[in-house]
This record gives C-alpha cells, structure tokens and sequence, in this order.
C-alpha cells in the first residue's frame, strides 16, 4: 500500500489551490453575504481549467483523470469555499456522471459532451417535498403521450437550480410497480416548454449556491431523453448518489481543512496571558483532536475515490466517507470559531461562514443517519 | 526557433525552515516544493513566444533529484514540448558555477535561439546561473527583464533600473534572458494539459555526464538572523506617553528630525 499522491495528483492539487486562492478566495466573504452566485467565477473559470469533466474520458469532452483527482479539486475549492465546491460536485457527479454512467452514445454525445466542455451546467432533481430520505415516494409523473413524455410535479431543494442548462429528473412512470420500482429518470433542458422555476431557498450555508424548486406542468419531454431503461430511475439515481457522496465527502474535507488552517495560524498569533494561546495545552489538544479527525477523513475520501476508479465496489466506502468527513467538518469547524473565540463568532475570520457551511454536509445527498443506513444495510445484509 | 527554459525547484516559501545537520543548507525533509516563482515567468514567457512562432520547439530542463520531475512536468503541462532532467542527488549543495556549466554543456551546439531563466532562485537568491549561462554560450545576456517582445530575430525588453526607471533594450538572438515579477501574468496548468504532461518527451540525462567543473566556493555556514528584542512598551498618561514617544523618535530614528 502506497499512502502517496502522482505527480499529476500532486501538480493539480498545486493548480487548484493556487486557482482558489487567487481567485476564489477573495469574494467567498461577500458572495455569502449577499447570496449571491457567480457563474463566470464559480464555473466558467472552471470550465477553462478542464475541471468540470475531470473524471471523464477525453472523446466525450473530459479530462480522463480520476476519482482521486476530482475529490482534491472539490477539496481545494471547498477549502476556501464550500459554495464552489458543491457547485462542481453537483455538475459532475449529479448532472453529468448519471449520462456517462446509463446514458446512450448520443445522449453522451448531445449532454454529457457540454457538460465536461463547461460549455453547459448540470444539476439533479431527486428531492421533492414528501419525498426526502425516503426517495421511493417520488410524486412527480411522467405519463407517455404519443412519443413523448408528459412530466408534472415539484422538485426543491435543488443545487445548480435556475443555472443549470441539464437537470437529471427522477419521475414515477408506474403507478402500479411497487414504490422502487416505477420510478425513471430524464434528461430536460431549461427552456423546455412546461418546466419553470419555484423559489429559491434563503440558506444557512452555502449561500452563494443557489438551491431552487423546479417545477414541471405538463413539460413534453421527447423519449430520446429517458435516461437507462423505463423504471430502472431509482437504481440510476442510487448509484449517482454513491459517486456523488464522494464529492460531498470532499466538500467537507475541504471545509475542515480550511477551518484548522485559520485555527493554527490564528492561535499562534494571538497573545492572551502574554502568550501565544498556541502555547496553552488546552488549545493544542483541540488542534491536535482536529488535525487528527481531518487525517481520518481524507483517508477515508481518498479510499472510496481510489476504489471508484479502479473498478470496485464504493457504495459503502463513499457512505463512510460521507459520515465521517461531514461530521468531522462540523465538530471542527465549531471548534475553530471557539478557539478564535470573539473574533471567530464575527463574520471578519471566515470560520463561521466555515461552521454554517459544515452543517449541510451532514444532511444533503443522505443524510448522516441514511449513510448509517447504507452502511448498517451492507454490513448485515 | 529553439528556444531553452531553465527551471528549479524550490521550498514552497511557507514551509517552516529549519538548518540541516551540517548547518550549510536547510533540512530538506518535509518540505513541500514547487516551480521558483521568477522560473514560472521564465517559462509564460518562452510558452508565449513560441506560442507566437508556431513552429518553435521549446524544451525545459531542471537539475535535481527524482522529485524535480514534477517541476519539469509542470512547465510541460504549461505549454513546453519536451522536459530535460539532469538527474542529480548533491543538487542542494552545487554552487551557481557548476549549475550554469552543466546546462551549458547541455545547450551547447543545440542552437537555442532564446534561453530564459528566472532572475534568482527564490531559496539561494544568487542570480547567477543565468548570467554565467549566458557568458558560458558567448551569448549576450539581458537580466531582470519585465517586458519581452520580439520580432524577426530581434527582442526588445524592457528592465527596471532603480528608482523606477525602465530601460529599453534591443538585441538581437541568439540571446538569453532573465526574468522578473512583473514580466507576465502566469497561466495554470490546466487539467487536461497536466494530463497529457506526462506523454511528452522527458530526456534523464545524469549529472556525472555534464558536470566537468570544480565548484569554486561553497557555503561554510547559514543561520536564522538573530531574534530581535521584544518591543518597548511605554507606560504613563497620554501626555506624558506622547513627551516620551517624540523623544524616541528624535533619538532614535529618522523619522523625526
Ligand atoms: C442546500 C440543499 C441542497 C440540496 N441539493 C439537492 C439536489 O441538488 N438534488 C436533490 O435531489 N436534493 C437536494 N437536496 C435535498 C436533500 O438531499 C434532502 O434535504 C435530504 O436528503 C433530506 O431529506 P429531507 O430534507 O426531506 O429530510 P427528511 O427525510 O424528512 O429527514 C428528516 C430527519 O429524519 C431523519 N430520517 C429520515 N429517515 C430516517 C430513517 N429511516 N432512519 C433514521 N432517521 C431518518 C433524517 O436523517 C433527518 O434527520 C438539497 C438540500 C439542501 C438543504
């Protein structure tokens, strides 16, 4: 076992972290602030630096890296912020990996090409309001209609919402089929006649993301665009999700990361009993407790990534992942706000912009008690 | 047009530093490395110019240990055609001499038209390498350049003088040049390009096979400065605080005369 990145590994790292620093840091503060997203920032930018198809192989637009390169990037944006982050994670591993995965070659040709190009966004719209953890309860209808599809229902608390060019939609198609099983997917464009946009949620955290209901009265969509097979829609959007998680897994390790950074420089800068409170082994231990569960973590992240791409089974190591990185940026990032202590309950450090960022990372894409679930589920099965 | 750039690879400048057993160099264990800040405008630069030519073949080289592969790969992924790795373990220890005359015996006969360096390594701080490369070639060398253009076999570069004063100068190629902040604004390496770095030429040549010189100095010893006392902290009311601060500043400084 060899615990050390490539130097492709190691050079994009460097590229990213130098991209998000420069770049991206900057505006992080005020974008929270005025919730405000930045498409030519946030994702054109990154469409320039081949990031939004990274994992995908180069005749349908990508880079042809891996699993392990993807989650650095996601990592190092999210380090600075968490907004970014997600915003590739769910263009790549939500809007785009569900055609590369299940689509056919012209769907890869029509929609997954600008997708990894940058060229157009992509965003997935599971959710709905009664159905949340329990995505079985999908309400939302496609019903066929000569050709075509003919979608209605509600979707919310979708990412990329309003921006995104390509939504990967989940519908019941069989009303019949017991609750998994008459469930299918489609690709729809913004500006299909029928599908609009709701409200944009008011957030917490990743506040410069926008999270948005997508609403569908009798959107025709042709059947070209039905994504895998009629009902196969609920095993499309769980795999989706395994890859998906290890995006969120990586948004937190970044979130983490850039909390204990702003943890030790300020710590070692700020003088209290005519010390560094860096010298108090009381603040050490904190430091030392979150360095630690950050190492775990990444490990963990770097694990199911590593897995992703060499073909094997990941569902139940992104579903560890998930758990133990968001749960991890959540504890450290409270911690950091308490070892700046004042200053980091103010929005002048960004450790509480880090906090209230940290807390979705235990609740989107399954929730830290689903990820019990997934796991509990494989270990007794 | 050939054109030669010249890298190295040194300690990210946020590492924690510490001096190694000897006490001639820093420790280099656990340092995180990358490209010198002067040698990323060293390679825009000659990436823009043949980018420019067309049909120019632009080779990096770097000197060092198995890691500076990653410097190399860089600049490949920054727009390079080929990488040259002079494979060397001592690196750390080689005075500017022996560098510049194992690129030079390298370069020599290869016909570069236009050599670029950085104008110092941002650890050793020299800038020396360049310039000896230069007088090693018998070619002219133009130093700290911060505007590079060229055409039909001329360039006209600009340098800063002190004071803020530029200067503009016109030679013609072969030439070689060093560079400064100021010159250009560096790309990143994109993801695919990175990607496709590592299918590019990467020649390993040993040192052994370059280096036909004796070093003619050598760093006897290196140290942190010296802690400087903590600050003088005045005590009093605002009056009398204000009587003594205008004092210091009359005694000991320039600030007020
Ligand atoms: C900012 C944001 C962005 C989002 N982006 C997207 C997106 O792009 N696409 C998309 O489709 N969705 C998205 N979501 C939706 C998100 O995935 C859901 O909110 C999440 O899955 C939880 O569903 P819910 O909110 O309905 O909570 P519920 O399912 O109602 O859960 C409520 C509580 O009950 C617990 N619970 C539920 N079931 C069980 C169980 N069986 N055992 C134990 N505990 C249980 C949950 O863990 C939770 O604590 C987003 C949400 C937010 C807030």
């Amino acid at each position: 076992m060899i615990f050390a990145l490539s130097e492709e590994q190691r050079l994009i790292r460097e590229m990213v972290r130098d991209f998000a620093e420069m770049e991206i840091a900057p505006s992080a503060a005020l974008r929270d602030e005025e919730e405000r997203f930045d498409r030519e920032l946030m994702f054109d930018k990154l469409a320039e630096l081949g990031l939004t198809g990274i994992v995908f192989p180069e005749e349908y637009g990508g880079a042809g890296a891996d699993y392990l390169s993807y989650a650095i990037a996601v990592e190092e944006l999210s380090r600075v912020c968490a907004s970014t982050g997600v915003t590739l994670s769910a263009h790549l591993s939500l809007g785009a990996n569900p055609i590369y995965l299940f689509g056919t070659e012209e769907q890869k040709q029509a929609f997954l090409k600008p997708l990894a190009r940058g060229e157009k966004m992509g965003a997935f719209g599971l959710t709905e309001p009664a159905a949340g953890s329990d995505a079985g309860s999908t309400r939302t209808t496609a019903v066929r209609d000569g050709g075509d599809w003919l979608v209605n229902g509600t979707k919310i608390f979708i990412t990329n919402g309003g921006e995104a060019e390509i939504y990967i939609i989940l519908a019941r198609t069989d009303k019949e089929a017991r609750k998994h099983h008459g469930i299918s997917a489609f690709i729809v464009e913004k500006g299909t006649p029928g599908f609009s946009f709701g409200k944009k949620e008011k957030k917490m955290g990743i506040r410069s993301s926008p999270t948005m209901e997508l609403v569908f009265e009798n959107c025709r969509i042709p059947a070209t665009n039905l994504l895998g097979e009629e009902g196969e829609g609920f095993k499309i959007a769980m795999k989706t999700l395994d890859g998906g998680r290890i995006g969120i897994a990586a948004q937190a390790l970044g979130i983490a990361q850039g909390a204990l950074d702003t943890a030790v420089s300020y710590a070692r800068e700020r003088k209290q009993f005519d010390t560094p409170i860096a010298s108090f082994q009381g603040i050490q231990f904190q430091l030392a407790d979150m360095a630690t569960q950050i190492e775990a973590s990444r490990l963990l992240v770097y694990n199911a990534s590593y897995r992703a791409s060499a073909g094997l089974s990941y569902s139940q190591a992104s579903a560890m992942a998930k758990l133990m990185a968001s749960e991890t940026a959540m504890k450290v990032t409270t911690q950091a706000v308490q070892i700046l202590g004042g200053y980091g309950y103010t929005r002048e450090f960004p450790v509480e912009r880090m906090m209230r960022d940290a807390k979705i990372t235990e609740i989107y894409e399954g929730t830290s008690e689903i990820q019990r679930l997934v796991i509990g589920a494989s270990l007794t099965r | 047009m050939n054109i030669l750039v010249c890298v190295k690879q040194v300690p990210d400048m946020e590492s924690k530093f510490k001096i190694n057993a000897a006490g001639t160099w820093y420790d280099i264990t656990d340092l995180a490395w990358r490209m010198n800040e002067y040698d990323e405008y060293a390679v825009e630069q000659a990436v823009r110019l043949k980018e420019q030519l067309g049909d120019a073949d632009l080779t990096v080289i770097s000197i060092g240990p198995a890691k500076v592969t990653e410097t190399i790969k860089k600049a490949l992924a920054m727009g390079c055609d080929r990488g040259v790795h002079i494979v060397d373990e001592a690196v750390a220890g080689r005075e500017p001499y022996e560098i510049a005359s194992a690129i030079a015996a390298f370069a020599a006969g290869k016909e570069f038209a236009v050599i670029f360096t950085g104008m110092q390594s941002q650890d050793r701080g020299s800038a020396q390498v360049g310039v000896l490369l230069g007088e090693m070639l018998s070619l002219p060398s133009v130093t700290t350049i911060v505007d590079f253009a060229y055409a039909d076999g001329t360039a006209v570069v600009k340098r800063e003088l002190e004071g803020g004063i530029k200067a503009r100068i016109k030679v013609a190629v072969p030439a070689l040049f060093t560079c400064q902040l100021g010159l250009n604004t560096v790309r990143y390496p994109t993801l695919p390009n990175i990607m496709k770095a590592k299918k590019k030429e990467l020649l390993a040549v040993p040192m052994a096979e370059l280096l036909s010189v004796e070093p003619r100095q050598e760093t006897v010893k290196i140290s942190f400065p010296e802690k400087k006392g903590s600050g003088l902290i005045l005590e009093g009311d605002p009056a009398e605080l204000a009587d003594k601060l205008i004092r210091i500043l009359k005694d000991k400084t320039g600030v007020l005369a």
